[in-house]
């Protein structure tokens, strides 16, 4: 395996903290993105960002980070104020106190997703566990649905996911992912249902080569959460600016095209499950 | 060649010209075409290299790192020509592991991560093989493709091998399009060159045309100059052709003339011949009157004189028989088939005395074998008289005539005294005769007769054995026969 882990670096820089009060009110609020959300429609989240930034009273910049490891910590240095993260990273490092839960996407009514397996379309496989010796592609080795969940999967049906499979690679990205699969680079891999799914209704180029062959159990929707740093009152003024957005006319077509139906608020205990596998990998 | 040597000068001319300048606008076009496919040959081979190259030197990292997306999207990459458009000669690019596996393909659904790109029976496995242990770049050329391949190195160490097809179908098509180009343009050139070419010829060689019909006229006799319109040389033919034209008309002109002289030359020998034939006896004959008149009561003399003066007479009355004869029958022409030799038979038979002379006649002239009748009944009587003349002891007399390839011959044959040889030069020599009473015209009237008729006399004669005359003489078309 030739897979290189970035090793954490946990340290806090405690001089930080103090600072957030002090920023001018023209410096961008800067807001991170991670494979968890489709990437792709720059002018969608240019938009969004410039919604966000009237509601808040400050400019609001969307930074794009290839892995949700890089998010993580640009949030712990407090590079970013805001974060849209993935479910397990949540999970993983909710009790650090380096970041708080603000929001949960509500997507077909419920704040919940699943992982996807999915093959090619012209391909026989049924489950996941035909694609043994195959090469199976992993979005992120920090993702839920798209690394964790299959494991887990394969771990259930008594498999080694280590060795189950022929060969794997990660593409950092679900998109690439359900690319690389209609491709045939990888005869299989598992994918955030949301993004397929939003894929698979705004630009079907991809997912209409694949087929999702396996549903995995539901799983609390990658969390927006702020940075435990930031100013109080900057974050609570963020959070009224998404849990309004499906009252607002813009902030409702905005929801539309992103396919979500608002933002609400929910307990911790929603990733209780995700938690769950980290406990058990 | 055949064909060839039948067709028109100014066809031909232009023909070989063209298809000269097409064979070397060919020739040129082919060379070039040649030139181009190397050069672009070249440059895909650089190409190839060059990509091969750029994969092997992106690799290492994504390879190091397991990232075969990454690897993916690099090959992927090579597919995107310089404007967008799409790298269509790209028919494989591949990053492999030192044991041959891909790490990597541009076809992964043929050729999937992690298996070996070919079995190891596989023809090509030697060349894979060989690629796989290269330390260096390299290129290689393949039927339909030229393969780039450079080692994937990091920190010395070999990591893979990068390889990447170029096409060459699309060079090829090229190659033959162009090729079908410059073929299709010699063509027209040829086709062009051969109108132009040959309307252009027409054009020059028009004079040449009017230049042989006027040569065919003046072997007919008409003599007319053409104009000199060009300074060339068919100009300077044509001057030629008019100056030849004058001299053989103007000595045509004086062939005619001598000819005429010669007529009235030898009219007027005749004429000597003549007065001299009768000067002859009239002297003897005035010198008889003269002392006849003096000695008118003598009658002795009158009885010696008077058959002098007879004879006198009997010879100019022959001379002037044959020369009317001579005149009556060389303008005569009535064309009739071999019966008519039969009157001529009849009247020697009825001149001959059977006793004396054997007269034998074998007529074997078929009844379509024609001729001039009074001629010919003239050439006999006279050949056939002077052998009668010839035998005054008797003998023998054969005639033979037959017919040979259109020519009719008339042999007769008699065993008379002969022609002694100093004379047989002189005997067709008009008042040449070797009897007192002989006129000398006779066999005169034979030469003229035959030459008229364009025939030929051949003399055979041993004095004291006898003469064959053997005449040619061709026959007369029967449709020349009617009296005009």
């Amino acid at each position: 395996m030739l897979r290189i882990f970035i090793i954490s670096a946990t340290v806090l820089l405690a001089a930080l903290h103090g600072a957030d009060a002090a920023e001018p009110t023209t410096t961008p609020i800067r807001f991170g993105l991670t494979a968890a959300v489709v990437r792709e429609n720059l002018d969608l989240y240019e938009r969004w960002a410039a919604y966000l930034g009237r509601k808040v009273g400050r400019p609001v910049q969307f930074v794009q980070r290839r892995t949700y490891r890089e998010a993580m910590e640009m949030l712990e240095t407090g590079e970013h104020d805001f974060s849209w993260i993935c479910s397990f990273p949540y999970a993983k490092y909710r009790d650090s106190k380096v970041f708080g839960l603000m929001a949960v996407p509500v997507f077909e009514g419920e704040p919940l997703y699943r992982s996807y397996v999915i093959v090619h379309k012209d391909r026989s496989f049924r489950t996941i566990g035909d694609l043994e010796g195959r090469v199976f592609a992993y979005s992120d080795p920090d993702s839920n649905s798209g690394y964790i969940v299959p494991r887990q999967i394969l771990s259930d049906l008594g498999r080694n996911p280590d060795s189950f499979f022929r060969h794997t690679f990660f593409t950092y990205s679900h998109t690439e992912t359900i690319e690389a699969v209609a491709e045939r680079v990888a005869d299989g891999a598992a994918v955030d249902s949301y993004v397929w799914e939003y894929l698979n209704r705004r630009e079907p180029k991809f997912t209409a080569k694949t087929k999702v062959i396996q549903r995995s159990e539901t799983f609390g929707f990658p969390p927006l959460v702020y940075r435990t740093g930031v100013d109080a009152e900057l974050r609570a003024r963020m959070t009224e600016a998404l849990l309004t957005m499906d009252k607002d006319p813009e902030g409702h077509a905005l929801l539309a095209e992103l396919m979500l139906d608002r933002f609400i608020t929910a307990p911790s205990s929603l990733y209780d499950n995700v938690h769950l596998n980290l406990d058990r990998r | 060649m055949r064909f060839l040597s039948s067709l028109s000068l100014a066809f031909k001319l232009s023909l070989v010209l063209s298809l000269i300048v097409a064979a070397v606008a060919a020739a040129i076009g082919g060379a070039m075409v040649d030139r181009d496919r190397q050069r672009l040959h070249e440059a895909l081979r650089g190409k190839a290299l060059l990509l091969a190259r750029s994969v092997a030197v992106t690799a290492p990292e994504p390879l190091l790192r397991g990232d075969s997306w990454t690897l993916y999207k690099m090959l992927r990459q090579l597919t995107q020509g310089p404007d967008g458009a799409r790298e269509t000669a790209l028919v494989a690019a591949m990053v492999l592991d030192p044991e041959g596996r891909v790490l990597a393909h541009l076809y992964p659904a043929l050729f999937p991560i992690g298996l070996p790109l070919m079995a190891d029976n596989s023809p090509e496995r030697p060349r894979l093989q060989a690629e796989l242990a290269m330390r260096d770049s390299g290129i290689f050329d393949g039927e339909g493709f030229i393969e780039g391949v450079a080692p994937v190195q990091a920190s010395g160490k070999n990591l893979g091998l990068a390889r990447v097809r170029l096409s060459t179908l699309e060079l090829d098509k090229e190659t033959a399009s162009a090729g079908v180009s410059v073929l299709l343009l010699s063509v027209s050139i040829a086709m062009t060159g051969i109108i132009l070419g040959s309307i252009w010829s027409i054009r020059t060689l028009r004079p040449l045309h009017t230049l042989a019909r006027s040569m065919e006229e003046l072997g007919r006799g008409v003599v007319h100059p053409l104009p000199v319109s060009r300074g060339d040389e068919i100009g300077q033919l044509i001057t030629s052709f008019n100056r030849m034209a004058n001299e053989l008309d103007e000595k045509r002109k004086l062939a005619g003339e001598l000819a005429a002289n010669e007529k009235v030359i030898a009219l007027g020998r005749i004429a000597a011949g003549v007065a001299h034939e009768v000067n002859n006896p009239l002297a003897g004959m005035l010198n008889c009157l003269s002392t006849l008149r003096a000695k008118s009561n003598d009658p002795e003399l009158v009885a010696r004189y008077l058959p002098m003066i007879e004879m006198g007479l009997k010879k100019i009355e022959a001379l002037v028989k044959d020369l009317l004869i001579e005149l009556r029958v060389e303008d005569a022409r009535e064309v009739a088939d071999s019966s008519c030799l039969e009157d001529v038979r009849d009247l020697i038979a009825a001149e001959i005395d059977p006793a004396r002379i054997e007269f034998a006649w074998d007529n074997r002239l078929e009844p379509g074998d024609f001729m001039n009748r009074p001629r010919v009944q003239q050439i006999l009587l006279n050949l056939l008289r002077n052998s009668i003349q010839a035998m005054p002891t008797g003998g023998r007399l054969w005639c033979r005539f037959w017919s040979d390839q259109g020519k009719l011959i008339f042999e007769i044959e008699d065993t008379g005294h002969g022609i002694r040889p100093e004379d047989l030069g002189r005997i067709f020599d008009p008042f040449f005769t070797s009897r007192p009473t002989g006129t000398g015209l006779g066999l005169w009237i034979v030469f003229r007769l035959v030459q008229t008729m364009h025939g030929s006399i051949d003399v055979n004669s041993v004095p004291g054995r006898g003469t064959q005359f053997r005449i040619h003489i061709p026959r007369e078309p029967r449709l020349a026969t009617q009296p005009a």
